[in-house]
């Protein structure tokens, strides 16, 4: 079965049969006064139908053909001339892209003793409002978010840069979910080294399905044994409008808020988009805080097993005999304590994330009273260790990106291990591999560390300190 | 990438089975030492004590409560230091920790009976030792007494001491500094000197408190050649460069009224009198004078007035430094470091005279200048009465 049949009753076998046991599949058919036999197909909830209705049938039904200037002999004739009130509508030979289309929430029209079907894009089907995004939230700036229609998603990029060098290439992804995936970027200003290893990328891709965009992160990365990430996502579209700017591409996949953006850098996940709303001065300061407590959200820990247990003649002497003193009952190792309490803080959290809302506040309870209090009144935990902890959990959320928290979070546990093992030696070790890692690793094309591995002078200005109008030399 | 991590899983296990974590050792069970103090003990052996925190499981640094004792002392007897030490330890349940030590005390008995360097090879040659402490010395008493003393104030009596030290702003008597002085050829270490005296502290206590009483000068040997009272001890300070602000009360013309002074900004110049003579030194030094009190009847908003009161404190100052410089002279102990400015401006010269530099010190001609100013004379004028 492959071309549209003239006979409707041939394409209406096909059409059942192909969408045998589906409930939501609607064929109506019915003759008009000129004896011509007219079928629609659509899928149930994802259709316009008063638009159709009005449009489309009332019309046909009770008037009978438009009557106009130029009279139209036949339903054919109409049919043939695509003169129907709708504005996007286009002719289908095959009966699978027709089948295709309909599954899409396209309404298929098709004429006895017409070898093509119509097919009319009326998709019509629930879908959530645009709201402020809560992931990344700012103080100014746009309140709007990505959601999960594409086209209000390109829509959105496209109300911000209003010049047709924004190009939006669409791609088809998924063997089941045939996910529509718009790769969008600024022609001239991106790297089409970039772009090409995109397209290749995106064509070479071979799954069942695409739930979220996450799922063409991993196809898309070059190295996803790294715990670093190499594309960055986004829910706010000034965020992909001033990176599409900078050079960078930008993907969209329907059904999915998060845009992803690539090329980065690690500068990038630490960067919010309130920096550059802000007057640059304070953002310096903002921003260097925001670095400090970067280093401490992975370090701290680590920094505090081997001062305390290895290197005390380093802490100041009434500090040193003030942790000595929280830490006289305590019977585990130090080392021990700081792994328990990091584990259970970031137990807490997973437990925050999947809680209902209303069983929110329980976690917080518990987390506070009996993690907090019993366990440092019981003598189990010491109190030095729950101010370590909780200074490092609060320093892993001024990092503005949740996907770039991450890598920070598992870096807290491997240069604990290390650092437990050696003291400062382990903690050198681990953070040299580090480095290494990070000056070898690549995101399609950028080193990692760039601006400042290797150097640029005058990239760093925006990288450091957001030096004023910084943006325009960010691009390559 | 399978294969990196694999080989960095099998590295971190030797660095395990490698490290045996030798070096870490828990917060609890380490005995932190905050002051030392070294006696004299019969049959050529030393007497090491040890002043050990108590950390205890209260709200605060020091256990809070003032009753219960936050340290204990705790001594032992041994052919060297590092034997005595070593037996301290024995006593222990924890490590003994010495990085954090504040103080040792030596006694003046010490001082007379045996060799002092010795007991520094140990503390220069084990890196634990940091060499921030301050060094001192007991008089007329055991230093092991100083340590088991109670502070009114402060928890523990070597923590007091070494307050006390830098809040009258002499922080530069540390081991290191003292061990800097007597390797040096042109310079003796300056002692600060500890006494303990009965004080009323509160309405029905009185109890020994250990207060600064003085400087000690030593010799090439590190014996003491002399003991310098408090106010000769500031003004030695002042002289070999190591203080940083003073005060002084200055008897006026008549006698019997005085005129008060801090001095800050504390410097001092060691020339040769004609440029190149090293037999004639001169030593300048230089401060910057505030008025605090004036009990005389001159009116020192009038500039006349201030130009004398500062003509005649330098005056003053001159004389009394002058005769400190005498007093330390005969006793042959270079505490200033005018040797070491020597060395440095005529070294030719200086090769003839180091070998027996305590001699010729004492022959040396230093001339005493005073260049203080008197920067404020405070808000009134005229004195009240």
């Amino acid at each position: 079965m492959g071309a549209v049949s003239q006979s409707a009753e041939i394409n209406e076998a096909y059409l059942r049969a192909q969408f045998q046991h589906c409930s939501d599949f609607v064929l109506r058919s019915f003759t008009l006064r000129d004896e011509t036999k007219l079928i629609l197909v659509y899928l149930d909830g994802m259709i316009r139908s008063e638009s159709i209705e009005d449009n489309f049938l009332k019309p046909l039904l009770f008037d009978g053909l438009p009557q106009g200037i130029d009279r139209i002999p036949s339903l054919v004739e109409m049919f043939r001339r695509e003169w129907l009130p709708l504005t996007s509508i286009k002719t289908e030979d095959s009966l699978e892209n027709l089948v295709t289309c309909v599954l899409q929430g396209c309404l298929g029209i098709l004429v006895d003793g017409e070898a093509s079907a119509l097919v009319a894009q009326v998709q019509g089907y629930e879908k959530r409002s645009i709201e402020e995004p809560q992931k990344e939230s700012t103080l100014r700036g746009s309140k709007e978010g990505f959601v999960e229609h594409l086209r209000t998603n390109t829509s959105l990029i496209r109300r911000r840069i209003v010049h047709p060098q924004l190009k939006m290439e669409s791609y088809t992804v998924g063997k089941y979910t045939q996910t529509e995936v718009v790769l969008s970027y600024m022609q001239g200003m991106a790297d089409e080294q970039v772009l090409s290893v995109v397209r290749d990328k995106l064509d070479k891709i071979d799954t069942d399905g695409i739930i979220d965009s996450a799922y063409i992160e991993e196809w898309l990365e070059n190295n996803s044994f790294s715990i670093f990430p190499q594309v960055q996502n986004t829910e706010r579209p000034d965020v992909v409008v001033a990176s599409l700017l900078e050079g960078k591409v930008a993907l969209i996949a329907n059904g999915t808020p998060s845009v992803l953006i690539l090329p980065i850098t690690l500068w990038s996940g630490l960067q919010s988009a309130d920096d550059y709303f802000e007057r640059f001065v304070f953002v310096l300061l903002i921003r260097t805080i925001r670095y400090i407590m970067t280093f401490i959200s992975f370090a701290l820990p680590a920094i505090y097993v081997a001062l305390s247990t290895f290197h005390p003649e380093m802490i100041p002497s009434y500090l040193m005999i003030s942790i000595a003193t929280a830490r006289e009952s305590s019977p585990f190792p130090t080392v021990v304590e700081v792994f328990l309490m990091m584990f259970i803080f970031d137990g807490l959290q997973e437990a925050g994330v999947h809680l209902p809302n209303q069983l929110g506040p329980v976690v917080s309870i518990i987390g506070a009273l009996v993690i907090g209090q019993a366990a440092v009144e019981a003598g189990i935990i010491s109190t030095p260790i729950i101010i370590v902890i909780s200074l490092t959990g609060v320093a892993t959320y001024t990092i503005p990106r949740y996907s770039a928290t991450l890598p920070f979070r598992l870096i807290r546990y491997l240069l604990l291990f290390v650092t437990g093992m050696l003291g400062f030696v382990g903690f050198a070790f681990g953070i040299i591999f580090l480095l290494i890692h990070l000056v070898m690793l690549e995101s399609f094309g950028t080193p990692y560390l760039s601006p400042v591995a290797p150097f640029d002078g005058k990239r760093i200005k925006d990288i450091l300190i957001r030096y004023p109008f910084a943006p325009k030399s960010g691009r390559k | 990438m399978i294969r990196f991590l694999l080989r960095m899983s099998v590295l971190m296990l030797l660095a395990c089975a490698v490290s045996g974590c030798t070096d870490f050792i828990e917060p609890n069970q380490l005995a932190f030492v905050m002051g030392t103090a070294v006696d004299h003990a019969d049959d050529g052996e030393v007497e090491v004590s040890h002043q050990i925190v108590i950390p205890t499981q209260k709200s605060g640094p020091f256990g809070g409560s003032g009753d219960s004792d936050s340290f204990v002392v705790m001594s032992a007897k041994g052919k060297n230091e590092f034997e005595a030490i070593h037996k301290v330890q024995k006593k222990m349940t924890r490590r003994l920790m010495p990085s954090h030590r504040q103080l040792i005390a030596i006694s003046e008995q010490y001082f007379q009976k045996d060799d002092v360097s010795t007991l520094f090879d140990k503390l220069n040659r084990d890196p634990a030792n940091n060499l921030r402490d301050i060094t001192v010395l007991v008089k007329g008493d055991l230093a092991k007494n100083f340590l088991l003393l109670d502070h009114p104030m402060e928890h523990l009596s070597s923590i007091a001491t070494g307050k006390e030290m830098e809040i009258n702003g002499m922080n530069r008597f540390s081991t290191r500094q003292f061990i800097i002085d007597s390797l040096s050829e042109g310079t003796r270490p300056l002692v600060p000197v500890l006494q303990i005296e009965q004080v009323k502290v509160r309405s029905k206590e009185t109890g020994p408190i250990a207060a600064l009483s003085g400087f000690a000068a030593l010799n090439k040997k590190l014996k003491i050649a002399g003991f310098l009272n408090d106010a000769e001890g500031a003004g030695a300070v002042w002289m070999s460069g190591k203080g940083t602000f003073h005060a002084i009360t200055l008897p006026w013309k008549n006698g019997k009224d005085t005129l008060s002074f801090r001095l800050t900004h504390l410097r001092r110049r060691i020339d040769s009198a004609d440029g190149h003579d090293p037999q004639r030194v001169v030593l300048t030094v230089m401060a910057q004078a505030y008025l605090l009190e004036n009990t005389t009847s001159l009116d020192l908003s009038e500039t006349h007035y201030m130009l004398e009161v500062q003509k005649y404190m330098n005056d003053k100052i001159r004389e009394d430094l002058q005769l400190t410089m005498d007093k330390v002279q005969e006793w042959g102990s270079d505490v200033f470091g005018i040797g070491e400015y020597l060395h440095r401006s005529s070294p030719y010269w200086w090769k003839s005279q180091k070998d027996d530099w305590d001699h010729k010190f004492e022959d040396l001609d230093v001339t005493v200048r005073s260049n203080v100013q008197l920067r404020s004379v405070g808000a009134s004028g005229t004195s009240f009465n």
